[in-house]
Formats: C-alpha cells, structure tokens, sequence
C-alpha cells in the first residue's frame, strides 16, 4: 500500500458568514476576502506540513490545481512541487495534477514536469486531470464542448515531447508547433508514471486501462459513497480484460488521528465543518455546463464529484441561484460527516482498521489523505501527521505488498545520487 | 421525404453528414433558422409564416434533429457549414428569419457571402459584447433554470423543457441526451462570451437587416438592437415586442410573423 499526504492548500480564514453573503467558493469569490499576509503564511505552513509528511515516511506528497477557488490556492501546482523538490528526500512528489487544456502551448507541462523530475531526482508522478468545469470552462473560459479534445490532444504531445528522440513537429487541431524539442528531458524513462485524477466519467476508466494509467478518484465524499464509482471502474476493468491491480487505482480520504475517538471528535469537528460547510458552498451553475460531460456519461448517470457537489449545493439553494442569497444553509453535521464516511477519525487502532476496509473495498493500492482540511492549524496537522505515521501506517502499509507489483511508481535516482539544498550527493 | 400535418421532413446531403430540414406551405421561399434551443415542432410561427411562404427550416448540427459535427469547433467553421446547408437546402438568396445564435452566424455567412439572404429579419442576435450590459450568463445559470431565461411561456419550448407524456424509457433517455447535445451546441457558440469579432465585420453584411428584441430577454438584452444597427449598413431596429423573452419568435409569433411578412412584402 502507498499511502500519499495530500495538501489542498485552502484559504484559512473565510468568515463565519460566507454561506450567507456569498454565493460561491469557486469563480466569483470575492477577492476582498483574500488577505495576502494570510495566504504568506498559510504557504509557508501548508508547505512546513508537506515536508514534514516526507520526513515522517510518508510514501508521496501530493499538490493539485484549481483557480479561483479558496479551498485550493494553487493556480500552479508545479510552482509549489519546485519547492518541494527542493526540500524533501525521499517522498513521490505527486503533481495531481496538471489541467493540460489550460497550458498553451501545453509542452510547458512536458518542460516543466521534466524540470521536476531532474530536480527531484527522478520522484515525480505527473498527474494530468481535464480539471473540473469550474476551474477549466468558467475560471478560464475553455469552451466545455472541445475541452476534452484539447486535454488528448495535449497529453498526446506531451507524452511524445518525452519520448522521441528527435525534435519533431506537431499538427494537431488546436496545437501546431514546427519544432518541438523540450529541453530538459525527464529523468525518468521513458517518463514518470502518469495517474488520472477523475471524477467518475466512463471515458475516462476506459481510457486509463487502454494507456494503462492509475485512475484516482477524487471525491471528497468518502469511501462510502465512492464505492459505487470504484466498483463501476473495476468492472469496466473486467470487462475490457485488465487485471484489478490495486495499484492502479487511488482514492482521496480526510482522516483525523488522535488517542481516542472522543477525543477525536473533539478536535477534528472544526476543520471538518469548515471545509464541508464552507468550503464546499459552490453555486451550483458552475458545476455543469453543457458539454463538460461527455455524451456517454450523461447517458450512462454516472455521478461523481463535481455533480455530488453541484447536488448538494443545489439542495441548499434556495430556487434559481443568483436572484437571492437569503436561505443557504448548512445542514451536514460533523456526526453526519462521519457517518457517511466524508471524515475518517478515530484511534490509531480504529484509523487503521477504517483504512484498511477502504482499501480492500474499493480495491486500491493508493491512500491520499487529507490530514490537513478546512482550517486545521499547523500544530494540530503536525499532531495528526505525527500519530498517523507512528501508529496508523505501519498497520496499513503491508496491503497488497505481497500480492501485486506497483508498476505506476516512480523510479528515482539511487539516493547515493541525489543531491538537495547545498549538500553534496548522497548527505542528508 | 415524410410529410406530418402539412410539414415535410427531408434529410440533405451537405458534403458533411446529413441534415434535417423541415417545410411547410407554397410560395416564395424564406429560409428560417432557429435559435438555441433548436426547430421546436409545431411552432405557430412556422405554420403561420407558411401561409403565405414555402418555409425551408434546416436543424443546424446539434439542435435536435440533426446529429452533432465534431469537426464544428471555431465560429470559421460554423460559416463553412451553414453555408453547405444553404446550397443544400436552396434558401440562398432568399429573405431569412433566424434567431439568436442562428442569427449570428447568418451575419457572419453575410460577410464572406453577401448574397446569402435577400434580407434577414434577426431576433437577438448575438454575436456582440457590451460588459457594461452582459446579460445573464445563461449557461452559468443551472439547467434546470435556463429554459425559462429563453421564453416566458415555457410551454412553448416543447420537449425540450419538459418530456411529453407517453414515452418509455428508452426515448426517455433519448430525449434527455437530445437536450443536454443541444444546449451543449448552443452554448459552444457563445463560449465564454458570445464575442468572436463580429463587430469588425458587420460592416460587410450589405443586405437589410431588421433587428427584433423580446422586450423580456434578459439573455442578449434589447440594447444591442442600438449596438447591432450602428454598425450594420442596413440595420432597421423595431420596437421591442412586449411579453416575449429572447426567443421571440416563441412567445410572440404573430408579432414576428407580421414583421417577416412586411419585410420580405408578402
């Protein structure tokens, strides 16, 4: 089992009326609530935290992408990897990931990710997500119907950029390029694992098994109601002849560790009702617009983050959003939240015996977790880090370590070889 | 060819895939195009106008009955397309009444093809952007809001706001799948402002143009009637219809009818 720190990175201090004065966390925020002395020091601790994941074992470090959104303050997850590159040793630097569609030309994915990677010492995955329509079609106005087409047409680049030998000239649709040649190459060859961050679309299961990538889920609704998603993944697995390699697959949780589930309770209540119930408190018309969806997913239901979000909001929304503010509300309850399995808290004996039953269940090979969420300070974080991987992940660690080969994990440099701030290679 | 209470259902060949088009009545022809939310059946204007014209009103790729093109991703290839249909569909050179998106993309056929329409009676248009007038961000707006942003009586928009009655599950599922493939084509044309440089170009459209608001639109609001005109050679505005949004031609048939019979002197 790997087990991945994932980092949000969300804006710490939206006040207690948000859901009241303001109709959306993502897209038409208001930049008024933003306060630069608060995101300088949330940086330096969100980033304090990911280091401090590293030097606990922590398999892999995880940053992502959204804009315009104060649950996700980075515009440039590989602005944030440079750092970490920099500043850690051993951990997977997970970019999950890159929204291809949003880089023009998008060979800076290709140049960047190799920039990582050389820094990194060969530790990056590079995730490469379409991105959702809130960040994709309304925070930079890629048209929803060619959104998808731009993101193939862009991996196809990339992924060539780094695999051919010669500078090549690329003709595609939205991209042409008469020379392409990026320099640096990445260390890893023929290039570092590629995960998918998805949200439950058909095409998107189907096209992780024919490229052979990880597929992540990333709900942040829990392994409960992501079982359904996963199931479906797998069985689209099956029936198109892959084997349900563990590995293969990731799957975001929020988990809070402390030394009894009361105290647990206690401690984890208020950064868990700060990012369901404030964080979450999307206007619903960003989260659908025509064409985002492929056919074949509207046609088969399939729900997955972006519409649980947009349904939930919209069951708080008082009627057609934006003629009134008055009557959102927050109903979900921290109990609630622990209930349908959004929060996994507990003692490190219950974490471990929770995790483990996400694992089997959903038959994944990959944990993100998110032990830092909502407002969470840095010191409670650092605790629940801490705990975490003193008592919960030498329980967890060993699953299906002796029954699949890992096959989409990076392949570094031996540490002998590494080098990091100002020390010689190998000196830590 | 298939004909349903005096309308004829045809299927053309356009060099890209088939396209549907539907006719009514005898007389000179009037090329009609629809607006987003495609050819609605049993629309009063249709019947109306097909009294005194032999109507020809193709569904345009991804409205409807038409399937989608995925080759169709720039305003440069709608124009290509639309102006295959018209060879097709033989309304070139006659007078056109088209709506809302149609509309602009008769107006930029117009500026490569002068010769395309006769005269144009456009009902909102869009194709402009005035940040200091936008309009509702219709497609912002969610889905199961948007359909009263386009007319006042939602009857009027058929099957595609609400299902009829009697289907099974099956053409259920169509019918949904048929919507979301409109609106997603609809949406595509004004993605993410309705802006692709028609103000540049307007200039070169030489036939008249007759520029009706619904009074109520609150998608492409009536001062763009102003806009649209001041940089239209041959720009008419009319008053703004009074009880109809921005599918004009849906809430206020007759209105329009009575405006395309004396634009076109039929």
């Amino acid at each position: 089992m790997k087990v991945l720190w994932f980092h949000l990175m969300p804006y710490p201090d939206l006040p207690d009326d948000f859901n009241t004065e303001h109709r959306s966390v993502w897209v038409d925020i208001d930049p008024g609530l933003f306060d630069p002395e608060v995101g300088h020091r949330a940086y330096h601790e969100y980033l304090d935290e990911l280091e401090h994941a590293d030097r606990c074992g922590f398999d892999g470090i995880c940053v992502n992408e959204h804009h315009a959104n104060a649950y996700g303050l980075m515009p440039s997850p590989n602005l944030m990897a440079s750092v970490l590159a920099r500043s850690t040793d051993d951990a997977a630097i997970v970019v999950m990931g890159d929204s291809l569609a949003l880089y023009n030309p998008p060979i800076r994915v290709a140049e960047e990710i190799a920039m990582l990677d050389c820094l990194s010492g060969g530790r990056v995955i590079a995730g490469f997500p379409v991105g959702t329509p809130m960040d994709t079609c309304f925070a930079y106005g890629m048209n929803p119907l060619t959104l998808r087409e731009r993101y193939h047409e862009a991996h196809d680049l990339i992924v060539r950029a780094w695999t051919s030998d010669e500078p090549f000239a690329f003709d595609g649709t939205y991209t042409r390029l008469r020379y392409v040649n990026p320099w640096p190459r990445p260390v890893q060859v023929p290039h570092p694992p590629i995960w998918i961050p998805g949200g439950g679309s058909v095409e998107t299961w189907e096209w992780c098994a024919d490229m052979d990538y990880v597929y992540s889920y990333l709900s942040y609704f829990g392994y409960k109601a992501g079982k359904g998603t996963m199931d479906g993944f797998w069985r689209r697995m099956a029936d198109l002849g892959h084997e349900p390699n563990p590995f293969q697959a990731g799957f975001i949780q929020f988990v809070g560790v402390a030394d009894s589930e009361v105290e647990a309770r206690r401690i984890y209540r208020a950064p868990a009702e700060y990012f369901f119930n404030r964080c979450l408190h999307l206007y619903p018309g960003f989260a659908d617009p025509p064409g985002y969806r492929s056919e074949a997913t509207v046609r088969a239901g399939v729900e997955g983050m972006i519409k649980q979000a947009a349904d939930r909001a919209a069951d708080r929304s008082p009627g057609p959003a934006g003629r009134s503010r008055a009557g959102f509300h927050s109903t979900l309850t921290f109990d609630e939240m622990v209930e349908k399995g959004y929060v996994v808290i507990g003692s490190p004996t219950s974490v471990a015996e929770q995790l483990t039953e996400v694992a089997i269940s959903l038959n994944v090979g990959n944990l993100m977790l998110l032990l830092q969420f909502g407002n969470m300070d840095r010191d409670l974080t650092m605790f629940n880090t801490e705990l975490f991987a003193d008592k919960v992940m030498p329980e967890i660690h060993g699953l299906f370590e002796d029954q699949w080969e890992h096959r989409w994990w990076p392949d570094p440099l031996p540490t002998v070889d590494r080098r990091r701030t100002g020390r010689p290679p190998g000196v830590r | 060819m298939s004909t349903v209470d005096g309308v004829r259902r045809r299927e053309v060949s356009t060099g890209r895939g088939p396209v549907t088009v539907f006719e009514m009545g005898e007389g000179p022809v009037l090329g009609c195009l629809h607006g987003m939310a495609g050819f609605v059946e049993g629309s009063a204007l249709l019947h109306d106008l097909a009294t005194t014209h032999r109507v020809i009103a193709p569904c345009l790729p991804g409205f409807g009955h038409t399937p989608p093109d995925p080759t169709l991703r720039t305003v440069h290839d709608w124009v290509v397309a639309l102006s295959e249909i018209a060879d097709a569909t033989g309304i070139v050179g006659a007078p056109w009444l088209a709506s809302s998106t149609s509309a602009m993309l008769a107006l930029e056929l117009a500026v490569v093809r002068p010769e395309a329409f006769s005269s144009l009676v456009a009902v909102a248009p869009t194709g402009l952007w005035d940040p200091a007038d936008p309009g509702v961000d219709l497609y912002a707006v969610p889905s199961r809001d948007q359909a009263a942003l386009l007319v006042n009586d939602l009857d009027l928009l058929g099957a595609f706001a609400a299902d009829p009655e009697g289907l099974d599950g099956d053409e259920l599922i169509e019918l949904g799948v048929g919507r979301y493939v409109c609106r997603r084509t609809a949406a595509s044309l004004v993605w993410p402002l309705p802006d692709h440089g028609l103000a540049d170009r307007l200039r070169r459209v030489t036939a008249p143009v007759t520029l009706v608001w619904g009074a109520d639109d609150v998608v492409v609001p009536p001062g763009y009637a102003g806009r649209f005109a001041d940089l239209l050679p041959a720009g008419v505005v009319l008053s703004p219809i009074a009880g109809a949004a921005h599918l004009a031609e849906l809430d206020a048939p007759g209105a329009v009818s009575d405006i395309v019979r004396t634009c076109t002197g039929n």
